[in-house]
C-alpha cells in the first residue's frame, strides 16, 4: 500500500515535470505570445481567449455565456488584480495560463482539443473538472489558482459584491470624528 | 439583518496627520533621487511586531534608530475598508503570496505597521505548553512562563489588550454555541483595541485607528523618540567587516512597491535587527551569504496550515460585520503537545465577499449559489499546530535567482489527518447550531444537508494537499532561537550566533509553530529581547 503510494505520487512528480516542461517549449518555440492583449496591463492575448471560456463555467448562475459585456468586465477586473499581485506571483500565474493555452498541454490537461474560442460551456466545466479531480497536484493547484483569481475578479466589482447580501462598508469622510468609545471598554 | 454602509466615519484619529507638527522624520525612499547615507545607534529592518516594539524601547533610552519598511505607509486617513485596495496596499504580493508547490495561500501583511495593521487583533500569551517545550526540547534558556510575565504584562498595557467586553457576532457566536452544544471548552478572545466600534474590518486597516497597531503605537512612540522611518526600502543584505555586522543596504522600491528605483539607502549602524518577519529575515540572511555552518536558515519554517468549513443557517450571520475574532476553542489544541495527532485551534474569520470568495475555492453554481447567501454564512477555522511532531518539521524558506524569498511547505500526511478530522469537528458543530448546509474546503466537496450526509462524505474525499484549500496566516520560524548552534540560528537573546552586532526580533525566532494567533509573542519575547540589548549599550 505505501510503496504503491511512493510509487504513484513519483509517476505525478514525472507528469507534473513533463507537464511544465512542454509548456516551457510553448513560450521558447513562440506559441505564446509576450506582449499584452489589446487593453489588457498584463492579459496576453491567449490568456483572454482561455479567460472568456473558462470564466462562464466559474461564474454559472452569474455569468451567461454569451454576456460578453459581463465577461469583459470581469476580464479587466482580473488583469487589474495581476497588476496588484507581485512579480513572482504573475509569472507563476502566466505559466499555469501557458499549460493550459499551449495545445498539446491544453488537450492532455483538460480534454480541450480545439481552440478555447471553440468552447462550449459543458466544454469549459468538463475541463475546469478534469483539472480539478486530477491525480497530478500541479495541476490541482492551477484549477486552484485559476478560479480563485476569477472568482476574485468578480465579487471584487462592487455591484457583484453586493449580490451575496453585503450591503458594503460604512462612508469614509476625512472630516467627521469617530464615534466615542463604549463606556465599558477600558484596560483591565 | 446589520447594515453599515450607511454609516459615516472619520479619520481625524490619523496620528500621521501631525508628523511635521510633531517634528517626524519620515522618508518615503521611491521619492528620493540619490543614495542616502545614515548613521544610527541600531538600525531595525521591518516595522511590524517585532521591528515596532524594538524600535520603540531603543528609541525610549536615548538611542537613535532607524527603520526600514519595504512596504508603503499607508494610515487611517487613506484607509477606505475596501477589498481590492486593501490586498493591494497592505498584503505581501497582494495576498498572491503562497508556498513554493501551490499548496497554501499566505496571508501576510507588507506596510509600515507589517501585519499588525491588518490582523485581527486575537492577543494571547505564548501558550504555556510551548513555552515549556520550547525549554524542555529546543534549547531555550529563560522563556519560563514565570520569565516572560512580566514582559506581556508590558505590553498588554502598552497595547491596551482586553477581554472583548461586547457580545460577539453572530459568526463568533456560532462557534460559542456548537462549543457549549458538544462540550468544549470555549472562551472570550482579548483584543489590542482601544474605542474599537465593532465594525469588523481590521483586514483591510482599521478606518478609526482603534486597533493598537504597531502603525499607531509603537511607531509614533518610537518617531516621538527623534526614530527615523524610511519606507518603499527594501533591506536587501547585511553589512559585514569580517565577522561583524554593521548595518544594512537597502534598495529604494517604486511607489506601489512592486520594483525598485535604482536608488539606494545604506545605514550604518553599531547594532542591526532583523525584523521583516519569518519569510523576510531568513531571505535578508540568506541573501547576505551569512555564516551557517549547520544549515539552518530559513529551516523550520511554521505556518499554522489553516483550514476551514462554510455552515448557511436560516438566520442573519452578517460574518462581513463585527469584530472578526472574539471567541476560540483549544478543546482539540492540547490533547497532547509532542505525540500522536497534531492539535488545533478553532476560531472565526470575517467574511468580506471576495476574501469569503477565495476562501470557497469552487466554481460553478457550487460557488455562486453559496456566495448568495454570504449574510446566512458562518465559517469555522481550525489552525494546526505545527512544529511539536517528530513528523511536522515545518517547511524552509529559500531564495530564488533573484532573491526573492519562496516558502516551501511540502503538506504531508500527518497534516493531512488533521485536515480531515477538523472538516469532521467543524462540521459537526454547524450541524449542531442548525447550519440548514455545510460544506468543507476541499475543492471536490459541495454543500451538505446533514451532518450524517457530510460525515460520510468526508470520510470519502480525497483529503490531498491541493484538493483540500489550506492556507496561512501566521508564518512563524525559519531562524529558531536556541543555546546549541547546531540547531538553532540565534541564541536566546536574539542574537544570531555566527556574526557580532546582529539581532534578530520577530517571530522567526520561534523554534515552533505557538499554538495560537502570535502576534503578542512577539510583542512580549521582542520586548524582552530588545530591553536585554539596552544593557549592552548602557555596560
Amino acid at each position: 500500500m505505501q510503496t504503491d503510494r511512493r510509487d504513484f505520487l513519483k509517476l505525478s512528480m514525472v507528469g507534473a515535470a513533463a507537464l511544465s516542461t512542454m509548456s516551457g517549449g510553448a513560450t521558447l518555440s513562440g506559441c505564446t505570445s509576450s506582449g499584452p492583449a489589446s487593453g489588457m496591463k498584463l492579459l496576453r492575448p491567449e490568456d483572454v481567449e482561455l479567460l472568456r471560456a473558462l470564466t462562464p463555467a466559474v461564474m454559472k448562475g452569474k455569468i451567461a455565456p454569451g454576456d460578453t459585456a459581463s465577461i469583459d468586465q470581469t476580464l479587466q477586473s482580473f488583469d487589474q488584480l495581476m497588476v496588484d499581485l507581485s512579480e513572482p506571483v504573475v509569472a507563476g500565474v502566466l505559466q499555469a495560463f501557458d499549460v493550459l493555452s499551449f495545445a498539446p498541454t491544453r488537450g492532455l490537461t483538460t480534454g480541450q482539443w480545439s481552440a478555447w474560442s471553440k468552447a462550449s460551456l459543458q466544454d469549459a466545466e468538463s475541463a475546469l473538472a478534469r483539472l480539478r479531480d486530477s491525480s497530478i497536484g500541479l495541476l490541482n493547484a492551477i484549477y486552484a489558482a485559476a478560479i480563485r483569481l476569477i472568482i476574485s475578479a468578480w465579487y471584487l466589482i462592487p455591484e457583484n459584491a453586493a449580490t451575496t447580501g453585503y450591503p458594503g462598508p460604512p462612508k469614509k469622510v476625512a472630516s467627521v470624528a469617530p464615534a466615542p468609545a463604549p463606556a465599558e471598554e477600558a484596560a483591565p | 439583518m446589520i447594515d453599515l454602509s450607511t454609516v459615516t466615519l472619520g479619520s481625524t484619529t490619523d496620528p500621521y496627520n501631525k508628523a511635521a507638527e510633531r517634528g517626524w522624520q519620515i522618508t518615503d525612499a521611491s521619492q528620493i533621487t540619490a543614495p542616502i547615507e545614515l548613521e544610527a545607534d541600531v538600525v531595525i529592518v521591518g516595522t511590524g511586531a517585532g521591528g515596532g516594539t524594538a524600535a520603540e524601547t531603543l528609541s525610549q533610552a536615548g538611542l537613535s534608530v532607524v527603520l526600514l519598511e519595504a512596504g508603503p505607509l499607508k494610515t487611517s486617513s487613506q484607509f477606505d475598508m475596501q477589498e481590492r485596495s486593501a490586498y493591494r496596499d497592505l498584503y505581501q504580493e497582494g495576498t498572491g503570496r503562497g508556498t513554493k508547490d501551490g499548496g497554501m495561500v499566505i496571508l501576510q501583511g507588507r506596510s509600515v505597521g507589517g501585519s499588525t495593521t491588518v490582523n485581527w487583533t486575537t492577543s494571547f500569551r505564548t501558550p504555556p505548553e510551548t513555552l515549556k517545550f520550547w525549554g524542555e526540547h529546543m534549547g531555550v534558556s529563560s522563556c519560563s512562563v514565570e520569565e516572560m510575565a512580566p514582559y506581556f504584562e508590558h505590553m498588554e498595557k502598552r497595547l491596551n489588550i482586553h477581554k472583548w467586553p461586547q457580545a460577539p457576532n453572530n459568526n463568533n457566536m456560532m462557534l460559542q454555541r456548537a462549543a457549549e452544544k458538544l462540550g468544549y471548552p470555549w472562551a472570550t478572545i482579548r483584543r489590542n483595541v482601544r474605542g474599537c466600534l465593532n465594525l469588523g474590518y481590521c483586514g483591510l486597516g482599521c478606518p478609526v485607528d482603534a486597533k493598537q497597531s504597531m502603525l499607531v503605537t509603537t511607531i509614533p512612540g518610537a518617531l516621538d523618540n527623534k526614530a527615523k522611518l524610511i519606507h518603499h526600502a527594501r533591506a536587501v543584505r547585511v553589512l559585514r567587516e569580517g565577522d561583524v555586522v554593521k548595518g544594512v543596504e537597502a534598495e529604494a522600491l517604486t511607489p506601489n512597491v512592486r520594483g525598485t528605483t535604482g536608488q539606494t539607502i545604506t545605514v550604518r549602524a553599531t547594532r542591526t535587527i532583523l525584523a521583516g518577519g519569518a519569510i523576510n529575515t531568513p531571505a535578508v540572511l540568506l541573501r547576505s551569504d551569512a555564516p551557517d555552518p549547520h544549515g539552518r536558515i530559513g529551516k523550520r519554517t511554521f505556518l499554522h496550515p489553516t483550514t476551514l468549513a462554510m455552515g448557511i443557517y436560516e438566520e442573519s450571520i452578517d460574518p462581513f460585520y463585527g469584530a472578526p475574532q472574539s471567541i476560540y476553542s483549544d478543546h482539540f489544541q492540547w490533547q497532547n503537545v509532542d505525540t500522536g495527532p497534531v492539535g488545533f485551534k478553532l476560531e472565526v474569520p470575517p467574511l468580506q465577499p471576495a476574501f469569503a470568495a477565495g476562501f470557497y475555492a469552487a466554481a460553478g453554481e457550487e460557488i455562486t449559489q453559496s456566495m448568495d447567501k454570504l449574510n446566512h454564512t458562518q465559517c469555522m477555522i481550525a489552525l494546526m499546530r505545527d512544529g511539536f511532531h517528530e513528523d511536522s518539521q515545518g517547511g524552509a524558506v529559500e531564495i530564488d535567482d533573484k532573491g526573492q524569498p519562496i516558502v516551501d511547505y511540502p503538506i504531508n500526511d500527518y497534516l493531512l489527518e488533521g485536515v480531515r478530522r477538523a472538516f469532521n469537528v467543524m462540521l459537526e458543530m454547524q450541524f449542531a447550531t442548525g447550519a440548514k448546509s455545510a460544506r468543507p474546503a476541499h475543492k471536490q466537496a459541495r454543500h451538505y444537508v446533514s451532518w450524517k450526509e457530510a460525515k460520510a462524505a468526508v470520510a470519502e474525499l480525497d483529503v490531498a494537499a491541493h484538493k483540500s484549500t489550506i492556507g496561512s496566516a501566521h508564518v512563524m520560524g525559519g531562524c529558531p532561537m536556541g543555546d546549541d548552534p547546531k540547531r538553532s540560528v540565534a541564541n536566546s537573546d536574539g542574537k544570531f550566533h555566527h556574526l557580532d552586532n546582529l539581532y534578530i526580533m520577530d517571530g522567526s525566532l520561534f523554534p515552533t509553530s505557538i499554538g495560537a494567533n502570535p502576534q503578542l509573542s512577539i510583542y512580549g519575547l521582542v520586548y524582552k529581547l530588545s530591553s536585554n540589548l539596552l544593557t549592552q549599550f548602557k555596560a
